[in-house]
């Protein structure tokens, strides 16, 4: 299953190369929508278990938090914190666009109202929005390239993304800079309403985990606080592995152990 | 000046024609009665405007660390890492004259969650006993009682309570973001619910003990994020609050200290305006009666002429006519003004005594954010009062300039020949 969807992936990535080959002919650009939707697969397969590190650094502290993490399409993520020991149990479930999280401490699951999508997520520079939204960016905004060509010594293509007039985004435009050799992501700056960059996300260490090529961190910083960041690292990922919507229950979430 | 024949001229004329005299000296009397209430209701208005927008929550000053506004954020707390003692500077502020209460704060916000609901809290963490005698917030306090500390209790406001389905005893779960960046967490149960009246309030507050927010916020029990003083009179607040900051020290330990007037600036500028708004009020009133005035005196004057014909004639100047008018005029505000305090100041003082309710005309509403009571109320502000009684002097005198001049230039000969 593992195997198939990687040739799956490799056959899309030969799509999009082809289209980019005849693109000097024809004038036909690659379809921005496919390479989106590429990105945006990356980390997950049908499904996917992992481990990841979040590393928080701000102001007035830093911590690091190790969580165990599952999902399921594009709709379903369960996250699990291993350590620090404090708040071991602590996990948050995704499921389409609610978001519940589990308390060890008091053992009680609470749901984190719409007014707080906006909110961070553990502590981290990363939303609750961004666990709900960032899976359908192709259906909440207009898919553009709008750069091709060389940059840093690579080419890559320079993807915008505007809001759909009725969908309900909080960016005022999102660019992802993707490399054309592996239609891997560089980086990703967000826009606030007034056109200003209000954080960016870079994607580094490009290492093969659980059978694909993928950039093992992320880095969020905020724009307006340039030395606070939020470090994703993936320590362990593999895909496909035989779980479907009903792992992702509340049931699960509360369960202490997996 | 009362050996000045034209002063005891001036004099006699007002009671030549009593009935006449007492009429025009009632219309400027009701002018000043008029001036004085409606000054005395709008500076109410604004007083009772002031009193509730500091009274309800914010109270008349704030102590922070002078970082902590606008954002308020968790981490500027006063004294900053290390925090301050507190109670040494509330002892302080407490022996100031001025001041009737202090109290400290600890402001976290967080999810509040009941079941399948859950609500985003302002969570306030106090000190109950000090909080009452400063602010009045909690004094809609409709069920139950306020949290006592250690036992994991808080109170909530009532449309927070409607949302999240919960009653006395019921329990809550609180998740706020800890200041060392953990998910501070903790079950408390309800042991208030109170109504401010402001509806965001009532659906956003949350009150805790003060230790007990400190502990779930991971805050050191030094560390708060405000002191509130109340002052006995809401416009003493900005002197009170620039000689607090004085004999704290308070810009060499990084606080600042600010009157209601800094931080709520719009009811500051409501109140100016109300201000040059009594100006038109003079303007409107004191116009009306002048005519009322003018007319009279020249209707008096034109009736006296072959008199004031007289005078001219044995050798009085035309100055001295216009003195002895002037001076009449002066007799005739002298008089309304007797008249005018006597039909206002009662009144005003009953008013004042028992405002008058409204409530059977509106409830409470609110402007500006600020909730007021369905009361009229007056306030006694004797400055308005001379204020008035200047206007009506000036009123008679203005009134009186016109027939005066006209009476100085009546022909001797031609009037005294009957022509």
């Amino acid at each position: 299953m593992a195997r198939n969807n990687d040739v799956r992936r490799r056959v899309a990535a030969l799509v999009v190369l082809a289209g980019l080959a005849t693109a000097g002919a024809a004038h036909a650009q690659p379809d921005p929508v496919e390479i989106m939707n590429r990105v945006q697969d990356l980390y997950r397969g049908e499904s996917s278990h992992g481990e990841i590190t979040m590393e928080i650094v701000t102001e007035h502290w830093s911590r690091s938090i190790t969580m165990e993490m599952w999902s399921y399409g594009e709709d379903y993520t369960l996250a699990r914190i291993l350590a620090p020991a404090r708040e071991e149990g602590t996990a948050t479930l995704r499921a389409d666009d609610d978001i519940w999280n589990y308390l060890p401490r008091v053992d009680r699951t609470i749901k984190v109202p719409a007014s707080m999508m906006g909110g961070s997520w553990m502590g981290s520079h990363f939303t609750n929005d961004d666990l709900v939204q960032e899976s359908r960016l192709v259906d909440d905004y207009d898919v553009e390239i709008t750069f091709d060509g060389e940059r840093d010594g690579m080419r890559v293509w320079e993807i915008t993304l505007t809001p759909k007039p009725e969908a309900a985004v909080v960016w005022g435009r999102v660019e992802y800079t993707v490399r054309q050799a592996d239609v891997l992501p560089v980086s990703v700056l967000y826009y606030d309403e007034d056109g200003e960059v209000a954080r960016s996300m870079e994607f580094q260490e490009f290492e093969r985990i659980g059978g694909r090529t993928m950039p093992r961190l992320m880095n969020m910083r905020p724009a307006d606080k340039p030395e606070e960041r939020t470090t994703m690292r993936y320590d362990d990922l593999e895909y496909d592995v035989g779980i479907d919507e009903s792992f992702f229950s509340l049931r699960t979430l509360q369960s202490r152990r997996r | 000046m009362s050996e000045s024949p034209w002063s005891r001229i001036g004099w006699r004329n007002v009671g030549r024609h009593p009935r006449r005299t007492i009429l025009t000296a009632l219309g400027l009397a009701v002018g000043y009665g008029a001036v004085v209430f409606i000054i005395g209701w709008a500076n109410g208005f604004v007083a009772e405007m002031v009193e509730n927008a500091t009274g309800l929550m914010s109270g008349q000053i704030e102590i922070h660390d002078a970082e902590y506004r606008p954002e308020r954020s968790i981490y500027d707390t006063l004294g900053g890492r290390d925090g301050v003692d507190f109670a040494a500077l509330m002892d302080h502020i407490a022996e100031d004259e001025r001041t009737v209460g202090v109290a400290p704060r600890v402001f976290a916000a967080g999810l509040v969650s009941s079941g399948e609901a859950t609500t985003a809290g302002q969570l306030m963490g106090i000190d109950p006993a000090r909080e009452t005698g400063v602010t009045r917030f909690l004094e809609g306090l409709t069920e139950g009682r306020l949290p006592e500390p250690g036992r994991n209790e808080m109170a909530i406001g009532s449309e927070m309570a409607r949302q999240l389905e919960v009653g006395l005893g019921d329990e809550l779960v609180v998740v706020a973001p800890g200041a060392d960046g953990s998910m501070g967490n903790d079950l408390y149960s309800v042991s208030g619910i109170y109504t401010t009246g402001l509806i965001e309030l009532d659906a956003t507050n949350a009150v805790l003990p003060l230790t007990d927010l400190q502990a779930l916020v991971t805050l050191d029990p030094a560390r708060i994020h405000e002191i509130v003083v109340a002052t006995t009179d809401p416009f003493l607040a900005d002197e009170a609050a620039a000689d607090l900051a004085a004999s704290l020290g308070a810009d060499d330990l990084g606080m600042e200290v600010v009157s209601w007037a800094e931080l709520n600036p719009t009811i500051l500028e409501f109140s100016a305006l109300m201000d040059s708004f009594y100006l038109i009020i003079y303007v409107f009133v004191f116009g009306i009666a002048i005519f009322g005035v003018a007319n009279t005196m020249l209707m008096a004057t034109y009736e006296r002429r072959r008199e004031i014909a007289v005078m001219l004639a044995m050798g009085a100047v035309p100055g001295a006519i216009v003195k002895s008018i002037l001076y009449e005029a002066a007799a005739m505000g002298l008089l309304s003004l007797v008249i005018g305090v006597a039909i206002s100041l009662p009144p005003m003082l009953w008013w004042y005594a028992a405002p008058a309710d409204l409530s059977w005309l509106y409830g409470e509403m609110t402007l500006q954010g600020v909730l007021l009571r369905p009361v009229m109320r007056v306030t006694l502000d004797p400055a308005s009062w001379a204020g008035a009684a200047v206007a009506l002097f000036a009123t008679a005198l203005l009134a009186a300039l016109y027939p005066a001049w006209r009476a100085s230039r009546v022909p001797p000969a031609d009037t005294l020949s009957g022509i």
